[in-house]
């Protein structure tokens, strides 16, 4: 119905590998693009400030977390430590007079650095062992903020961002910042989308399915393990950046505990690993799910008047929350990323019943 | 295919309306409590908040404010910044003059929000204590003696009341956080002046599991210990006391120590445990009696009666006490409606105000929005927390010159 191929035909290995074959996902991906840019015209700034911008950084967030994750099949529970030092290298490089274009990269190299080093632990150990060496690295990178008054700013342990231009435009205003996060919502979804289709996208999926198999083949995991930590470590410092900069304006220690790495990973993996639009669609789950079932509860309540306590009240949505959690993993294990690829395909063949592409 | 369409638009469309904000009617005063029910500060959040709901309740039973009623929004945050921001967002656009969030992470992350929006924010007993300088912070009240005061108060009452504290060994025992380390510097600075010894021992956050800790702090034989942790860590950390041979008596916590902390240690065995008091606990003033006869005589508490009159339920209700005396003051110098800057000035003219004898006489100014710093110190007699000191506030010279520097640093940034 929405996807017609008729007409389509591949004559061309150039042709057949372009990011969108049919044209209605493109028409799709242009419009959301669209939609997402006039938003500061047709969104009340509750919405934007509060729902949309948020999304965007933990989106970004997310597809860093995936690419490694996903793409390179390596566990990461400490990528909330990795957000923490882009915001901090970031905001002392900007503090520093460093031009905000430029500390943003620098604020991606250090964490790259940083991140690769304990990323390095991939090298000897895999699935759960991997697990431990970056939770190490979640809580020594905590403890260092919290212990070096330097970098958490004193004895408040509060940083404030400093006033910064991007791009000759003051970060300031409500649209400014909205717009800053969605630019590099837009780098982050690009980059991801095309790493797939490159050698270095191949290469990270055969050391995902089986390392040594891979090396046979004349893939070196070596290279590509550091390499998809370095990416994913540049990619999230920089998304950690964009979150203290656009969202937070004040950076505290808390805001990157150990609670947000697990976030992390249940975006990544409600969303579907290794999806772009499962990044985008885990990080709404998990981020917003939670925003508008209290308020929906608090409002039901309110307009039907029934007694319940403050504190039943807060629990109520925690509590649909899980379900919905367990209910969409029991729907579709895969996460949301493949009930959305279900419809898709559906409507490719739609009106048959049979799935071809 | 369309109904399936009309259905799933209207059922967004009801949706956004549910959870879209709703303007206060006519001339309501919209307070945001915009806690954490559910992640880290579930020790104190249930009865601080039902204390605060019910006093609203007594207010607005009256009448409200010259005919003007209290509508508070109670919403959980998880403790999580970002759903605090989207709550506060949410409140300043149904017209909120003041928010309290109960978690120090969800108000720092607000500072320069409500600094910008012009909304009062009361952070008792959390926050920023460098939020007292109200020159630096115009609309951030915290409103309760800062924990900076507390651990003054807290050796001036060794220095007074225990024999002298000069030459003494205190242990610091203290949650490594920025919160357990934020007293040290106000007691190392009172170690030089008064001459005693003082040694930190941080334990590591929850506190579950401190008994490495306290064979240290056995070796150094302290003659008090300070206890610096909240919820589940302080129990821990009497029994540790209590194994390791330090007098009950000798330990004195934070203001963190409540009913509940002793039942887990056990109620004989806690007796003697001294804590910082920054409102007095028990039903025996007019206020929490008033709210008994006329809130839930009614049936109209916020949550089980037994609680009325403990520990955190009388310090929510001194909150509530403390920011309607101000909405009063506000509305009777400048009318309605009413916004965040009548009541911030409101607040600052408040004067010797003790909530009928159940907290210390605090007055604000415009410099000075922690009150003046006062507390004593109370003591577990097995069933209840007496008193052994009176309303006071010390060292507030030191106080001070933190409040300034941390201020100064936020100034410059931090």
């Amino acid at each position: 119905m929405f996807y017609r191929l008729a007409g389509i035909r591949h004559t061309s290995y150039e042709s057949a590998r372009q990011l969108y074959t049919i044209p209605a996902d493109k028409v799709q991906v242009y419009g959301l693009l669209l939609l997402a840019v006039l938003a500061p015209l047709y969104l009340p700034s509750l919405y934007l400030n509060s729902y949309l911008l948020p999304w965007l950084v933990w989106s970004s967030a997310a597809m860093s977390l995936t690419l490694l994750m996903g793409m390179a099949g390596q566990l990461h529970f400490g990528f909330a430590a990795v957000m923490a030092i882009g915001a901090y290298a970031s905001i002392h490089l900007a503090r520093f007079g460093v031009p905000f274009e430029f500390a943003l990269i620098g604020a991606g190299l250090i964490t790259s650095i940083i991140g690769t080093a304990f990323g390095a632990a991939a090298l000897r150990v895999k699935g759960l062992y991997l697990v431990m060496a970056t939770l190490a690295m979640q809580y020594l990178v905590d403890w260092v903020i919290i212990n070096v008054p330097a970098i958490s700013g004193g004895a408040q342990a509060t940083l404030q961002t400093p006033e910064v231009k991007f791009l000759f435009v003051p970060l300031q205003s409500a649209t400014s910042l909205y717009f800053g996060a969605l630019i590099w919502a837009v780098v982050v979804t690009v980059l991801l989308l095309n790493i797939k289709r490159t050698s270095m996208g191949r290469a990270l999926a055969a050391v995902r399915d089986k390392d040594f198999a891979a090396a046979v083949i004349g893939v070196n995991p070596f290279k590509y393990k550091l390499l998809a930590f370095w990416t994913s470590s540049f990619l999230g410092g920089i998304s950690g950046a964009v979150l203290a900069f656009c969202y937070y304006q004040a950076v505290t220690p808390e805001q990157f505990g150990f609670n947000v790495s697990i976030q992390l990973v249940a975006m990544v993996l409600v969303g579907g690993l290794g999806s772009v639009i499962g990044a985008y669609l885990g990080a709404a789950f998990v981020l917003l799910i939670p925003i508008v079932l209290t308020n929906l509860i608090a409002g039901l309540v309110a307009t039907t008047g029934l007694p319940i306590s403050s504190n039943l009240l807060a629990h109520i949505p925690l509590m649909i929350y899980g379900a919905l959690i367990i209910g969409f993993l029991l729907f579709e294990p895969l996460g949301l990323a493949k009930i959305y690829d279900n419809i898709r395909k559906y409507f490719v063949v739609w009106p048959f019943r049979h799935t071809q592409r | 295919m369309k109904t399936l369409f009309k259905g799933l638009l209207g059922a967004t469309a009801s949706a956004a309306m549910l959870a879209g904000p709703v303007q206060a009617e006519n001339d309501d005063i919209t307070v945001g409590l915009l806690q954490d029910f559910t992640a880290v500060y579930t020790f104190v959040t249930d009865e601080y908040s039902q204390g605060q709901q019910d006093y609203l309740n007594l207010v607005n039973a009256r009448g409200g404010i010259d005919g003007h009623m209290i509508n508070a929004v109670v919403r959980d945050t998880g403790n999580e910044p970002q759903r605090g921001i989207e709550a506060y967002n949410r409140v300043r656009e149904e017209g909120a003059v003041l928010v309290d969030f109960l978690s120090t992470p969800v108000s720092r992350a607000n500072v320069n929000r409500v600094l910008n929006d012009e909304v009062v924010m009361i952070t008792p007993l959390h926050g920023r204590g460098d939020a007292s300088d109200g020159e630096t912070f115009p609309y951030v009240f915290p409103l309760m003696a800062t924990y900076w005061s507390q651990a003054a108060l807290l050796i001036d009452y060794i220095d007074e009341h225990e024999g002298g504290i000069e030459g003494k060994n205190i242990a610091h025992v203290y949650i490594d956080s920025p919160f357990g380390r934020e007293p040290v510097p106000v007691l190392e600075e009172l170690s030089e002046r008064l001459n005693f010894n003082v040694r930190t021992f941080p334990y590591a956050s929850p506190g579950t599991e401190q008994s490495a800790v306290w064979s240290d702090i056995r070796r150094y034989r302290p003659d008090h210990v300070i206890l610096w942790g909240a919820g589940g860590g302080q129990p821990v950390s009497i029994r540790e006391a209590i194994r390791n041979g330090i007098p009950v008596e000798n330990v004195l916590s934070v203001v963190w120590l409540a009913e509940t902390d002793v039942d887990v240690v056990g109620r004989d065995r806690a007796t003697g445990v001294k804590r910082f008091e920054a409102v007095a606990t028990g039903r025996d003033y007019p206020i929490i009696q008033d709210i008994l006869d006329e809130v839930y005589a009614q049936g109209d508490g916020a949550g089980p009666e037994e609680r009325v009159g403990t520990t955190y339920y009388n310090i929510g209700v001194a909150t509530m006490a403390v920011a309607v005396e101000g909405m009063r003051i506000a509305m009777d110098e400048f009318g309605p409606p009413m916004t965040g800057d009548k009541l911030r000035q409101g607040m600052e003219r408040i004067e010797e105000f003790d909530a009928q004898g159940m907290m210390p006489p605090v007055s604000f100014s415009e410099q000075d929005h922690q009150g003046g710093g006062f507390g004593r110190v109370s003591q577990w007699d097995g069933e209840n927390w007496e008193p052994v000191s009176d309303w006071s506030a010390a060292y507030q010279d030191i106080v001070w010159e933190e409040i300034e520097k941390d201020a100064a640093g936020f100034r410059e940034g931090n």
